[in-house]
């Protein structure tokens, strides 16, 4: 087995979607399972990934998103390196000379003062380690700095997209003044105590003309002029070489290539340039239906650790498949090994179910939400988090699919339900003692928060040969919530959840 | 899926006093300048090169059949210098893979026939697929993919490439790795 390898135990997320464990997360708010596609993903933060520098988001913002240091290759899209290299130099009054014919051998020129002391001087040029593409290639002369210094490739309709972008931000600007103005005209402000410009009929805007000040509100703002653009009909022809010249497709870009440049899409290669390198983001995922974070990592870069880690594997009963005991044959009775394993500090009490547990009543959700909010805005009182609060995608309702049911095998239920243990993670250095209890007998061995447990099954009688068989049950656990949402209560409470589980348990082997 | 039990005879591993399971048919250059600090295993047909520069590696390492770990080296005008390599703990380097990273954090999974061009930084928490190729000087930076198409996706917080538990399953992963890699029984003759 690699690590690789797709988990063949999977878990319906409470949105309908099947996944392996390790994409899922349980919000202990809710308490439900969710994945990738039912939470809210936001940007925690920016950084590039080849220098590892944390970017502000304002800053990431300005910077379009790119590194100010690090480049990609227009080539191949691999990051480029700066390489140094020692140019002789001659240090002269005068211009300098070409570094590559000023060379050490050659001897100075007759005129040449004593002061002509050829020195060497670094020299940096960027360079790409997977493709062999240097700046050089494209004529782009080298930089006394290693980082920095790199001019922009300026675009040719830079100036035409400056404007554009200034004329359509102050047309912005003017429709949200237009906005106010039409608000406030509609409804005057009411203040808690009548002041006396009220009663005399006295404005601020009116006393100021009195007063000779100038009016106190900004200048409306006008949408500069632009000329727009214009279509043409007439095209100018192909040229004629187009026809003759032989095609070097050495020198024409790729697709990928022109994409990576939007700004003039060159066509030859020699007029690729070193590209910014764009940011990458750290993201934060938030329950929909509470909005609590289920996940929020550190801000930097090189951290790993999460500050609010809810994976599924921290709370729900996680189930490894260890093998079977006999290989598949479609109609003949089977039995398949699962180790499960309890990860939080309370014990479970675990049974099999074929069909869905009657749940327990839910929480009225507009009520549920209404709490988490009240909690969410006492905590998070700052005014900056309130503008991220407000930024936010507003609440959705949850979407459930019906889970499709693939499973193709009939599970023998288990006669009784088990506990399994909790985790102690001290249990791992004691010495084992074995705790002779009566184990039911489909418990083959336990130690610590882990049981071997044999399940056994029947796969359908009309599989074929290598057909996938699948094992479906509904796992009923008792999951101790030590988070409540109420803010009297604060002993930790037992809930009774359920999750659909199906296991690829192998292809059919022989037919009968 | 639980790892199966993998079985060496006891002719062919050296198990070391910090738990360390070395087969003998490696070539380990320079041993006094390789460190394993404790339960690693080094398998049948690794290469170490450690009389190129010091190699140390952390706890709960793979090192897998065939794969190559060779100390990276930088040309200067004077000619080339080595530099030394550092593999953090529950770090997994599948079979045939050809290593010559500078940095190797911890937590890291490097698949099968991966080649790391000399001077890489591999950051915690980053995997690099079955067959990929990274150029020299290549930073892949925590919870990225390096595919063996050449590009980098994921990031903390994207499930969909590198799970957002990965220290976790890198330390489960490791350390299962570790027990089920078990000495064969004694016949019972």
């Amino acid at each position: 087995m690699s690590f690789m390898q797709p988990s063949p135990v999977k878990y319906a997320c409470s949105c309908g979607i099947v996944n392996p464990i390790n994409k899922l997360f349980f919000c202990r708010h809710c308490p439900k399972l969710r994945c990738g596609y039912c939470v809210s993903h936001e940007v925690e933060s920016h950084f590039c990934s080849n220098c590892l520098e944390n970017i502000p988001s304002s800053e990431a913002r300005h910077k379009k998103n790119c590194c100010a240091n690090c480049f990609d290759c227009p080539c191949c899209h691999h990051t480029l390196s700066a390489r140094a290299t020692t140019v002789p130099v001659v240090r002269k009054t005068e211009e300098p000379k070409d570094g590559e014919s000023a060379g050490a051998a050659t001897p100075p020129p007759a005129s040449s003062k004593p002061s002509a002391v050829p020195t060497t001087k670094k020299m940096y040029y960027l360079s790409c380690l997977s493709c062999r593409w240097t700046t050089r290639d494209v004529g782009i002369p080298d930089q006394g700095v290693a980082t920095g210094t790199w001019p922009d490739n300026e675009c040719l309709y830079q100036a035409r997209f400056n404007t554009l972008m200034e004329y359509y931000q102050s047309v912005v600007l003017q429709e949200k003044q237009e906005k106010q103005e039409f608000q406030r005209r509609k409804a005057p402000k009411a203040h808690k105590f009548p002041s006396l410009t009220d009663r005399t009929g006295l404005t601020v805007s009116l006393i100021r003309r009195q007063i000779g000040w100038s009016e106190k509100n900004v200048p409306k703002t006008k949408p500069l002029n632009i000329t727009p653009a214009e279509a043409i009909s007439e095209l100018e022809d192909l040229p004629q070489d187009i026809f003759t010249q032989p095609i070097n497709l050495r020198n024409i870009t790729t697709v990928a290539q022109r994409h990576s440049q939007p700004a003039d899409q060159p066509t030859a290669v020699g007029n690729l340039y070193p590209q910014r390198r764009s940011l990458w983001i750290k993201r934060s995922l938030r329950c929909r239906q509470c909005e609590h974070n289920l996940i929020k990592p550190e801000y930097h870069p090189t951290s790993i650790k999460y500050r609010i880690q809810l994976f599924a594997s921290y709370h729900v009963p996680e189930v490894v498949m260890v093998r079977l005991e006999h290989p598949l044959e479609a109609g003949q009775s089977n039995a398949i090994l699962l180790k499960l394993s309890n990860p939080t500090m309370y014990d479970m009490t675990i049974s099999i179910l074929d069909e869905k547990p009657t749940e327990e009543p839910q929480i009225n959700p507009d009520e549920f939400q209404a709490t988490c909010k009240i909690k969410e805005e006492a905590v998070t009182s700052s005014p900056l988090m309130k503008v991220a609060a407000l930024a936010r995608q507003t609440l959705t309702k949850e979407v459930t699919r019906e889970v499709r049911d693939v499973a193709n095998a009939k599970i023998k239920l288990l006669e009784s339900e088990f506990v399994l243990n909790q985790r102690d993670d001290s249990k791992e250095f004691d010495e084992e003692v074995q705790a002779q209890t009566e184990e039911p007998n489909f418990i083959v061995w336990r130690k610590g928060n882990k049981v071997l447990l044999r399940l056994q099954f029947t796969p359908a009688a009309e599989l074929e040969v290598n057909d996938v068989v699948t094992l479906g049950f509904f796992m009923q656990y008792t999951y101790v919530n030590t988070v409540s949402n109420t803010a009297e209560k604060k002993e930790p409470t037992t809930h009774t959840l359920s999750s659909r589980l199906f296991i690829d348990a192998g292809r059919i082997e022989k037919g009968n | 899926m639980e790892i199966p039990d993998t079985y060496y005879s006891k002719d062919e591993y050296v198990e070391t006093a910090s738990g360390n399971k070395v087969s003998r048919h490696t070539v380990l250059c320079g041993s006094q300048n390789i460190v394993l600090n404790g339960k690693v295993i080094v398998q049948s047909g690794a290469i170490i090169r450690g009389d190129l520069a010091n190699v140390r590696t952390g706890r709960y390492c793979v090192i897998s059949k065939n794969s190559v770990i060779r100390p990276p080296y930088k040309q200067f005008s004077k000619g080339i210098a080595f530099f030394p390599m550092h593999i953090g703990d529950h770090v997994y380097i599948g079979e045939g893979a050809v290593v010559s990273a500078a940095v190797i954090g911890s937590f890291v999974y490097i698949g099968k026939n991966a080649i790391i061009g000399r001077r890489c930084t591999l950051k915690d928490c980053c995997v690099i697929e079955d067959g990929a190729v990274l150029p020299p000087e290549t930073t892949v930076s925590s919870y990225m993919r390096y595919t063996a198409k050449g590009t980098i996706e994921g990031g903390q917080g994207n499930p969909c490439f590198v799970p957002a538990a990965m220290q976790d399953e890198m330390v489960n992963y490791t350390k299962s790795f570790y027990e089920h890699f078990i000495r064969t029984p004694a016949p019972a003759s």
